[in-house]
């Protein structure tokens, strides 16, 4: 390395080389393997050209490599629109131009592309855990935009490194003026186009085993803070997708709007709070069981009381809802409504049809049926596993008669199915149950581990009543966490970290970060604008009062940074010996006798001598203090005090001014 | 266009500023500052960062914009301050021939706690040399100025630049210095020197060491003996220069412009000014009679160049601009 460094172009290369290299490596688990193959090649091949080691790269090859690229990129993704494979063209095409960069346009243009992989990362993913990564990025990309500006010699790096890192620091204040009071917009100006990952979460079908995949992971879907009142653990039904349609296996979700909501009338206290999405690209609101007011325009109710919004949560959204876990509605379902909550495919579980039908012909009334249900699941020996054994097509039979052992998804598939084949509406409800107190944050975090199935049934008169069959089979579901439950269920690490009370402490800690940053930072709009504006008195809808506060910052900023920038360039400051020599001089000046700028102090009182005896008797020694001072060895607390003597002295000497 | 145009802005400049006179500090009406393409293109960057970061409505992306944004502006800042304040302390021209390039010397300095990085100095039109300058120092720089033709030239308008600390943003400023090169004719010449005219105190003999009487210091060639070199002044960091005595007598010679006959005015010059190369290389006594004056006999390096300079000047009216060329 020492070697390299002599040689002209190595180091801008090296820094511009790193920038664009941390660039890529930051999405390097987003792009394909043999892209970040093409980038480590590319990067060690210009190294070595830089070192002397490799001839340039020929142009003809550039070429050809640019077209195989491009082509394996639109093979990939069979687009080169998106994120996704817009950053890998990116990392692509930046490797090529790393691969021929000589002059110091190149390397600009690679620094370019670092920071525009940096953009893509962020509109990618911005959690908190990520902030460092891109800080550290945007500091080595703006290092390297020094190092290679000085030409081919490249500035040394501790230099270049000071230099950026001051000037980002000095940005700071620019940068949070901009943020907190540039006007943002509702929407886009385009529509975003879709994230093409797989997302996690509860989808809009269920089958056996579904449920359970969901909760090996440990992310959180939500948070929750309740303003008041808390519903109990086993209240906290988090609402998401119902599924009505069944085809013997998988539950799904139907027709769009099926048929009309029928009236509630709220029972018990009403719940207030505040859910806020990670942002999954979901298009479920989740919401504590029955939701009675949720005012914003990006969402609607279904027919089934499922807040669906408008566009997919791309980024953390939040909503205020109100909820009561009690409910009850005096209309009746239509026939067309209960004809298509009783429907089963008539060829598939003949068995559970069978049992259906002798528990009907005992029970009088439809809750009485119901009853039967629940008493045959209690007493039916059925285990709660997460674990359970594959189930035959005809699943509900095979899990009711033969493996007994299910999750929370298998107990509410078969609930349902066998009220719906004693003749009685029911449904399956996916969403989430119970979620985990965060005390240093004061909310829930709801995981995906926390993902539940339970079912609703229909009793006429009373409207739809919340039933959930895993409870049940096993009550503890409801009071305790699924870690708890099922050691199992997440993956050694996750216990071990939730598992140790210290551990588990810090992590709630993080979350609880993690949380403000999504709620103050990552959604900040032009709600949270205003709401600045408003706790600074002003009017809450004055856009002026936003104008003047950017305006304000931003002129403020300027003058700042040019009064900053512009007062190291004087002449440096000088000491307080040179200050109060300078006094001295300047008194003597106005007494009539000037220094010339080639006087040192002894020459300086022999001209005053000279020319004003009159004033030599107090300057002479004065000037020769000053020259002691300076130029004799005297130092430490003797020169401090010496010193601050010569000041006194300077400072009470009165000199006429000339007349 | 891009040259008319800079044309005009210099003049423009030169009409505000007036001449300077030395020692100039840039002071901040007279540094101009613009984006570079470099510059330019990091705007464009920017602008589709933003955009991105609005669109996609991602406080990421719009922090790291708005961040940049406040970087490019310190930038700006501190390309301006990496030049504000530098003092143009000394500027030398050295006389030169025609045809060879003419050096203008700049010492550059800078009394602020801070190291200027890469200043440049340029005449318009011509390649510029740059240099640092740390902390509370100063720093040389030498500029290579072509000639053609004998005479004045006049440096007008001289250009301090800087694009650093990163290359966005380019600022500059002109110094308007009466700065001449006296451009002496090329020595060129098939005639042999005139007779020796007669002997001063008998023959002198340019020399080395041996000779008694000192004639003075001139630049190391190749072939001059060692013995010869003034180690003491280069040891004080002045160039290699070697000692020259000469005995007691000379030879004297007569340089006169009307016995030229057959030849034009410039040929004329450029002669003499070979024979007068030559009769000081020899270390010869030599007198230069033009129409209208008339240097007497005597040698040395400041005979020299009175002499060539009478000869660059010989018959030239006002000066002419560097840039004019």
């Amino acid at each position: 390395m020492p070697a390299h460094a002599e040689l002209s172009g190595w180091s801008p290369t090296l820094w511009t080389t790193a920038a664009f290299a941390a660039g890529a490596l930051l999405q390097v688990d987003r792009i394909p393997l043999w892209a970040t193959a093409v980038l480590i090649a590319c990067a060690a091949w210009q190294l070595s050209v830089a070192a002397r080691k490799l001839p340039a790269f020929p142009k003809l090859a550039q070429l050809i490599l640019t077209f195989v690229l491009v082509a394996c990129v639109v093979i990939t993704f069979h687009t080169v629109n998106g994120l996704a494979a817009g950053t890998v063209l990116l990392v692509v095409m930046g490797s090529i131009k790393l691969v021929e960069s000589r002059s110091r346009r190149d390397r600009y243009i690679v620094i370019a592309a670092a920071l525009f992989l940096l953009l893509a990362a962020c509109l990618d993913r911005q959690g908190l855990a990520r902030v460092p990564l891109y800080l550290g990025e945007v500091a080595l990309c703006c290092t390297a935009l020094a190092v290679t500006a000085y030409g081919d010699a490249g500035l040394d790096f501790r230099v270049a490194g000071k230099l950026a890192g001051r000037s980002l620091l000095l940005a700071v204040p620019l940068a949070l003026v901009l943020f907190l009071f540039f006007p943002r917009l509702p929407g886009g100006f385009w529509a975003l186009p879709a994230n093409d990952e797989a997302r996690t979460g509860l989808g809009e079908s269920m089958s056996p085993g579904s449920i359970s995949q969901l909760t090996a992971s440990y992310d959180p879907a939500f948070r929750v803070r309740f303003l008041g009142a808390i519903p109990p653990a086993r209240e906290r039904y988090w609402r998401g997708p119902v599924l009505h349609a069944f085809d013997g296996y998988t539950w799904r979700r139907g027709a769009a709007e099926a048929y009309h909501a029928q009236r509630l009338r709220f029972l018990g206290e009403p719940y207030r709070y505040t859910v806020t999405l990670v942002g999954d690209d979901n298009r479920w609101w989740f919401a504590l069981d029955t939701v009675a007011d949720a005012s914003d325009k990006h969402v609607f109710f279904s027919y089934d009381y499922d807040l669906i919004a408008r566009e997919p949560a791309t980024r953390p959204t939040s909503y205020d809802a109100v909820s009561y876990t009690r409910t009850e509605s005096s209309d009746t379902l239509s026939s067309y409504a209960r004809q298509l909550e009783t429907a089963l495919p008539a060829d598939r579980n003949p068995r559970t049809r069978q049992l259906a039908a002798s528990l009907r012909a005992r029970a009088a009334t439809d809750s009485e049926f119901v009853r039967a249900v629940v008493d045959f699941l209690r007493a039916g020996g059925f285990q709660y596993s997460l674990t359970p054994p594959k189930l035959d097509p005809d699943s509900v039979d095979d899990f009711l008669f033969h493996t007994r052992e299910g999750f929370c998804g298998h107990f509410a598939s078969a609930f349902v199915a066998l009220v719906r084949a004693g003749g009685v509406p029911a449904r399956v409800v996916t969403g989430y149950q119970g979620g985990e107190w965060n005390p240093i944050g004061g909310y829930f975090v709801i995981r995906q581990s926390d993902a539940h199935a339970w079912a609703e049934v229909w009793i006429d008169g009373r409207g739809w009543r919340r039933m959930d069959p895993t409870a049940i089979v096993a009550p503890e579901r409801l009071s305790r966490g699924i870690l708890d439950l099922l050691p199992d269920a997440v993956s050694r690490g996750t216990r071990l970290l939730h598992g140790t009370p210290f551990l588990a402490h810090l992590l709630q800690g993080w979350d609880a970060l993690n949380a403000a940053w999504n709620e103050r930072i990552v959604k900040f709009d032009v709600n949270s604008q205003l709401g600045i504006l408003a706790r600074f008195g002003l009017q809450s809808n004055d856009w002026m009062a936003l104008v003047a506060a950017l305006g304000g910052g931003l002129v403020g900023w300027l003058a700042w940074i040019a009064w900053h920038i512009g007062r190291s360039a004087g002449a440096r400051p000088p000491d307080r010996l040179g200050r109060a020599y300078a006094r001295l001089c300047r008194k003597l000046a106005r007494a009539g006798v000037a220094r010339d700028a080639s006087e040192g102090p002894l020459a300086y009182a022999a001209k005053i001598a000279r020319c004003r005896p009159d004033l030599a008797v107090r300057a002479q020694p004065l000037l020769a203090r000053y020259a002691h001072l300076r130029y004799g060895s005297i130092s430490g607390a003797a020169a401090t005090s010496a010193i601050a003597g010569f000041e006194r002295r300077v400072f009470r000497w009165h000199v006429a001014r000339r007349s | 266009m891009k040259r008319f145009l800079r044309a005009r802005i210099a003049s423009w400049a030169r009409r505000r500023q007036g001449a300077d006179s030395l020692p100039v500090t840039v002071h901040y009406r007279r540094i101009y500052i613009l984006p570079t393409r470099a510059g330019c293109g990091f705007g464009v960057l920017l602008f589709c960062m933003f955009i991105a970061g609005l669109n996609y409505s991602n406080s990421t992306a719009l922090f790291l914009t708005f961040w940049l944004m406040g970087f490019v502006l310190v930038g700006l800042h501190r390309c301006h301050r990496n030049l504000l304040g530098i003092a143009l302390q000394h500027a030398t021209a050295l006389p030169t021939f025609a045809g060879a390039a003419g050096q203008l010397e700049l010492t550059l300095g800078n009394s602020a706690a801070l190291t200027r990085l890469r200043i440049e100095a340029d005449l318009p039109g011509m390649p510029a040399s740059a240099t640092d300058i740390a902390a509370t120092s100063a720093a040389r720089v030498s500029l290579a100025v072509p000639t053609t033709v004998r005479g004045r030239l006049l440096i007008d308008g001289l250009r301090l630049t800087t694009a650093l600390p990163f290359g966005l943003f380019r600022a500059w400023t002109w110094v308007y210095l009466p700065l001449e090169i006296i451009v002496y004719p090329r020595a060129r010449g098939s005639l042999p020197l005139p007779a020796v005219a007669g002997m001063n105190h008998g023959a002198r003999i340019r020399g080395g060491a041996g000779g008694d009487e000192w004639l003075g210091l001139r630049a190391f060639r190749d072939g001059d003996s060692p013995r010869q070199v003034a180690w003491k002044a280069y040891a004080r960091g002045a160039p290699l220069l070697v000692k020259e005595y000469c005995s007691a007598s000379a030879p004297e010679r007569f340089f006169d412009f009307e016995r030229l006959p057959g030849l034009d005015t410039e040929k004329r010059l450029e002669q003499l000014s070979a024979w007068i190369v030559d009769a000081d290389n020899r270390g010869e006594r030599y007198a230069l009679t033009l129409p209208g004056s008339k240097l007497p006999l005597d040698r040395g390096p400041q005979h020299r160049h009175l002499c060539l300079r009478a000869l660059a000047l010989f018959g030239l009216g006002p000066a002419r601009h560097a840039s004019a060329r």
